[in-house]
């Protein structure tokens, strides 16, 4: 019981982009609004960008953070009784990441990170029937290696270790349709991570990661309830952590002052259908019809663009970032647990250099989400079907951090 | 040493977040002494179904309350004497008024119809599907009666014994000792009953509520207020002979069904009453894993082609034929009940004709019957004696548990007051 509340703390309840995956997983990523791919410096190199590793000085680098994600209230609006607001939550969130001393031209890290991860908890009548909770809790141990081909070209790549939890709640009794569903499930699923770092110049630097797809396949048990009396089955769904593809270059001025761009495609188009498979039968058509038909979600692939300036002063550096993030959901199936839409990015952050060896600073990035107006007949859900306006919500994340090398 | 404590510490790190795992626990259902909820709804939901249904006479404004079911393991008797462990439903009103509790609830012994799937079982169906089906969402929803509707032997908890078809001791002795075991099964749960009873039951079951009434009677412990058998084949020796004495069979699985449960329970050779395959498949075709339709297909419709002529002209011609002595010792009719007895029955009935109510009420009251009487559900709907309305028999089940209910729910306002 322990181990699943520490593991709750740390992953649920995040949506800071685009979907549910979560690209700030350090605290420079943080400041600059994971505008981090080209121009990295820490050990968490080894998750933004592991070919950078053959770059850095030979010594051993670690750092870990903690941020304190505000995720506001959601809120559905049309016409009481059908309006509704999402709880707000408040959830801690950390990472780690460590980068070995170089072995002749090969170097290794390893990242302990959050890549993703969704909750929209739903306490008001019509949007609980959907969506009373949806948790999907991800984490991700990736080992990566980098290789020097050249004095200024290297290659890197890794393995995903992804660890996945989901839990899905919908309850209709508040709305009168007697229908409750308690859905548990996990997976361990592997993936891949490719990278490559090219410097033309000593200050400029070009590079592209390419993390692959996983499939999470959350295996465990569903209590449907048809009144109060509720049967449990062996239960399962499907959602991808999608493959992103992230082009960036930087360039640096004086060594003090890096600009840095980049953009990243992520392919959410393998999100087709969110299908509910049941271990046997459920003979309640009622419930079969309302749990078990696939819902279509047919996602799109998204581009970010993400821009991250960096200023080296003394003992401090100071970090800023923006970013355009499109959403993948569609208005056709767009859904109360995902109510997602497109955002601006802003962050911003600091690092002091506390010793030679020890530094430490804060970020803070402000994910503000665009209101979205549902079309009225486009929806097939009965409820947007009528229409009405998602607004609010968005993320306020806070996050500190400690880096030592040695 | 600090790299290995690093490396430690993110390997610990791994196993932790693998430790943790899916733990859902069991479905929160309601837990009573001697039995399993196995359905819970509340009034307005039942409401909503009857209205999308096109219950007639359901609307907004009519009272449903709601309907919680309990599956009662319980112990009867066959036609052999010997004790078998069955189940039955006991369905009782939610959400009704705290002056109706003071009173107590109303019993209906209702035995269900002709099934030859165990998955049509009354217990079957709402364990599976955790809704109510049937009458008892008549009985208990819209009148508040608590209902009960026994497997029978064959179905449910003893789907591994044959069901006894339109057999009266073991129809009985599965009614009445699930009316006894519902009743205790109440008192350990606190559910108020007012010890008023009212038994009915539909075509196989009409033939077995008056089975049962019977029994009771000839027990006396326990005191029906009315009776109300529905379009039952009370005279099996006539109902038999009428559907031997035909060359067609429309729906053959249904004489293959009495004609197997005879033959088995009277120990006779399958191959002396049926043809070959048959002889040999009715073992499986009546195991309780098809439905009637799954099973009609596979036999033929001409009599001669299931059953063995011989066999056949000897049950219609011999008076000492093992067959028609057996039917004639289970007919329902040939007594003199003392409790009123109200014979329900269509008109328009294709599968047992309106003239069996009458053959019933007359034989009865011939009898000594204190108050037997007929009452055709299309003149009870329409108040027409003329009217020309007919329902068959597939028709006519949930009208007439209509006209049924609402004679218990007039006799209960008479009696105990609401």
């Amino acid at each position: 019981m322990k181990k699943i509340i520490a593991l709750s703390v740390i992953t649920s309840g995040l949506l800071t982009a685009a979907g549910y995956k979560i690209p700030e997983q350090s605290l420079n990523s943080m400041a600059l609004g994971a505008a981090y791919v080209a121009h990295t410096t820490g050990a968490d190199t080894n998750y933004y960008n592991p070919a950078a590793m053959s770059f850095m000085a030979d010594k051993q680098y670690v750092e870990g953070g903690l941020t304190l994600a505000h995720l506001p209230s959601n809120e559905y609006n049309l016409i009481a009784p059908f309006s509704g607001e999402t709880e707000v939550e408040n959830i801690l969130i950390p990472n780690l990441h460590y980068v070995a001393n170089a072995i002749g031209d090969f170097r290794w890290g390893v990242s302990l990170t959050a890549p993703g991860g969704l909750s929209k908890r739903w306490d008001t009548p019509f949007q609980k029937l959907y969506a009373e909770e949806f948790t999907l809790k991800i984490v991700e141990l990736n080992p990566s290696a980098s290789y020097k081909v050249t004095d200024n070209f290297s290659i890197g790549g890794g393995v995903r270790l992804i660890y996945s939890e989901g839990v899905v709640n919908s309850d209709g009794a508040d709305a009168g349709a007697p229908l409750k569903r308690e859905m548990e499930g996990d997976t361990i699923e592997f993936g891949y991570n490719l990278a490559m770092l090219y410097k033309p110049t000593n200050d400029i630097n070009l590079a592209v990661t390419y993390r692959s797809n996983v499939d999470l396949k959350e295996s465990g048990q569903a209590n449907l309830y048809f009144g109060g009396v509720g049967k449990q089955y062996d239960a399962d769904v499907t959602v991808p952590l999608p493959a992103a593809l992230n082009i960036a270059v930087s360039k640096t001025w004086n060594n003090t002052f890096t600009l840095e761009a980049v953009y990243e495609r992520t392919y959410w188009s393998k999100y087709k259908t969110l299908d509910f498979n049941y271990g046997s039968t459920i003979a309640n058509p009622v419930l079969d019809s309302a749990f078990n038909a696939p819902i279509d979600k047919y996602w799109k692939d998204t581009n970010t663009f993400r821009i991250g300036s960096t200023v080296v002063l003394d003992k401090i550096t100071l970090m800023m970032g923006f970013a355009i993030d499109e959403t993948p959901v569609p208005e056709e199936t767009l859904g109360f647990e995902l109510p997602d839409s497109d955002a601006k990015i802003f962050s911003m952050g600091f690092r002091y250099q506390q010793t030679e060896n020890l530094s430490w600073g804060a970020s803070f990035l402000y994910d503000s989400k665009e209101s979205r107006s549902m079309t009225r007949g486009v929806n097939p859900n009965p409820i947007l079907a009528n229409g009405g306006s998602f607004e609010e919500g968005g993320a306020f994340l806070t996050t500190i951090g400690m880096a030592y090398e040695f | 040493m600090k790299s290995k404590i690093s490396k430690i510490a993110l390997t610990l790190s791994v196993f932790w977040f693998v430790g943790c795992g899916s733990d859902l626990h069991q479905p929160t259902n309601e837990i009573v002494q001697g039995s399993e909820v196995v359905v819970d709804l509340d009034g307005n939901s039942i409401k909503t179904s009857l209205i999308e249904a096109g219950m007639p006479g359901v609307d907004e404004s009519t009272t449903v309350y709601g309907y919680k079911a309990y599956k009662i393991p319980y112990t009867t008797t066959d036609e052999q004497g010997n004790s078998v462990k069955v189940s039955g439903l006991m369905v009782i009103p939610t959400e009704v008024p705290e002056a109706m509790k003071q009173a107590g609830f109303s019993v209906v012994s209702d035995d269900h119809d002709t099934i030859m799937a165990n998955a049509d079982a009354p217990t079957v169906v709402a364990s599976t599907i955790s809704a109510p089906a049937g009458a008892s969402v008549i009985l208990t929803s819209l009148y508040a009666f608590v209902t009960l509707q026994a497997d029978y032997i064959g179905f449910g908890d003893s789907v591994d014994h044959y069901h006894p078809f339109l057999m009266k001791k073991s129809a009985a002795n599965a009614t009445v000792d699930f009316i006894n075991a519902a009743r205790k099964f109440a008192q350990a749960n606190d559910i108020p009953l007012n010890g008023q009873l009212f038994v009915t039951g539909y075509s196989e079951g009409g033939y077995d509520a008056l089975a049962t009434l019977e029994k009771i009677e000839q027990d006396g412990e326990l005191q029906v207020t009315l009776a109300a058998p529905m379009a039952g084949p009370y005279d099996m020796n006539r109902t038999a002979m009428g559907e031997l004495s035909k060359d067609y069979l429309p729906i053959p699985s249904y004489v293959a069904f009495v004609a197997y449960a005879y033959t088995k329970t009277y120990d006779k050779d399958m191959a002396s009453v049926f043809n070959e395959p048959y002889a040999s498949d009715v073992e499986t075709l009546f195991d309780g894993l098809l439905a009637r339709p799954e099973i009609d297909p596979q036999l033929p419709n001409a009599t001669d082609g299931l059953m063995n002529p011989d066999f056949r002209y000897d049950f219609l011609t011999n008076p000492d034929n093992w067959l028609r002595k057996a039917t004639l010792e289970n007919n329902v009719n040939e007594w003199g009940p003392q409790t009123p007895v109200r014979l329900v029955h269509c008109m328009g009935d294709n599968v047992v004709p309106f003239p069996m109510a009458q053959l019933a009420e007359a034989t009865m009251n011939a009898y000594g019957a204190a108050d037997v009487s007929i009452v055709p559900v299309e003149v009870a709907v329409t108040g027409d004696s003329a009217t020309p309305l007919r329902y068959n028999h597939f028709e006519c089940g949930p009208v007439a548990y209509g006209v049924a209910a609402h004679m218990f729910a007039e006799a209960r306002h008479a009696t105990i007051g609401y």
